[in-house]
């Protein structure tokens, strides 16, 4: 059988004993931190609206586009729920897809769950923001938000990509594994991330256009 | 709101073509399991499971099928704890 889904979702028994417990740590102090920001942030419509998409990602996330001879991808989300919601809310939007992926369909591992989390829902969600916000600066009006949404997004994707690579490198009781997994796992992401990429900037642009949604 | 739905409504019945029938007709590996594979990293999670939707299949139905429930399922839960944390938020 295949796995769906772990292009960037670390199965259990890659990470060692220490990057389980850190993972876990850092994910659980960020999401109380996040979840005291978003509270102040959320009003009805906004919930109703992040409910949904939290569904649009995990549906989005089993639509597995194989490519031939290589890998598959899947979207990811976080640059995309980071520019609609802000970092804090677009955490917990990833938070629930993933931790939803894993306790209902084992899709990531459980000894994982601190680290995905940490990777698609942290580290995707405030680069994919990050650069969003940089790109918004420096270029104005649509065009900024279109550019910054594809750079976000394809950003977003490639270093949380690395991230993983970094976790699982790191992990075996011989550290010198990093040097295989972090440059497999980066330039590959950084493959696949111009589609996160292209995809992010459509659904904003689409959003924007259509005067439905005021991006941040 | 509504052509949000529509959209999630679609993916899932679209999702099988990509998520079982190209994935098993172009066989691929991820970029995390060649690099697990090189350190001689082991996947344990059939081993430790605990669920009966393992990897997006429901027991007794061909892959295809539960997956496409998987894909209903997934987004019901999704949606439901959504409800109770953001809207438990607004208070």
């Amino acid at each position: 059988m295949h796995n769906i889904g772990e292009s960037v979702h670390i199965p259990d028994g890659y990470l060692s004993l220490p990057w389980i417990i850190g993972t876990y740590i850092v994910t659980i102090i960020y999401l109380a931190i996040a979840w005291k920001k978003a509270r102040a942030q959320l009003t009805p419509e906004k919930a109703a609206a992040a409910t949904t998409l939290a569904a649009a990602i995990f549906a989005a996330m089993m639509l597995n586009w194989p490519i031939p001879g290589g890998t598959s991808l899947h979207m990811v989300g976080g640059a995309l729920a980071a520019i609609l919601f802000g970092p804090w809310i677009a955490s917990w939007i990833l938070a629930l897809v993933v931790g939803t992926q894993c306790f209902v369909f084992h899709d990531g591992g459980i000894t994982a769950l601190g680290a995905n989390i940490l990777n698609m829902g942290i580290i995707d969600v405030w680069v994919g923001y990050l650069v969003y916000k940089a790109v918004r600066k420096v270029v104005p009006g649509e065009k900024g938000i279109v550019l910054g949404a594809f750079l976000g997004g394809w950003l977003g994707i490639a270093i949380a990509g690395a991230t993983a690579g970094i976790e699982i490198g790191l992990s075996p009781a011989f550290p010198y594994g990093i040097e295989i997994t972090l440059p497999v796992m980066f330039t590959w992401h950084l493959l696949l991330g111009i589609i996160e990429g292209i995809i992010t900037a459509s659904v904003v642009y689409y959003l924007v256009k259509k005067g439905k949604w005021v991006v941040a | 709101m509504r052509k949000a739905w529509y959209a999630i409504v679609f993916m899932i019945i679209i999702s099988p073509l990509f998520g079982i029938i190209l994935a098993n007709m172009v066989g691929y590996h991820e970029p995390l399991d060649v690099a697990a594979e090189m350190l001689h990293l082991k996947d344990i999670s059939d081993k430790i499971n605990w669920t009966p939707f393992y990897n997006y299949t429901v027991p007794g139905l061909p892959d295809t099928i539960g997956y496409i429930i998987s894909g209903v399922i997934g987004v019901t839960v999704v949606y439901v704890l959504g409800k109770l944390v953001f809207g438990g938020a607004k208070e």
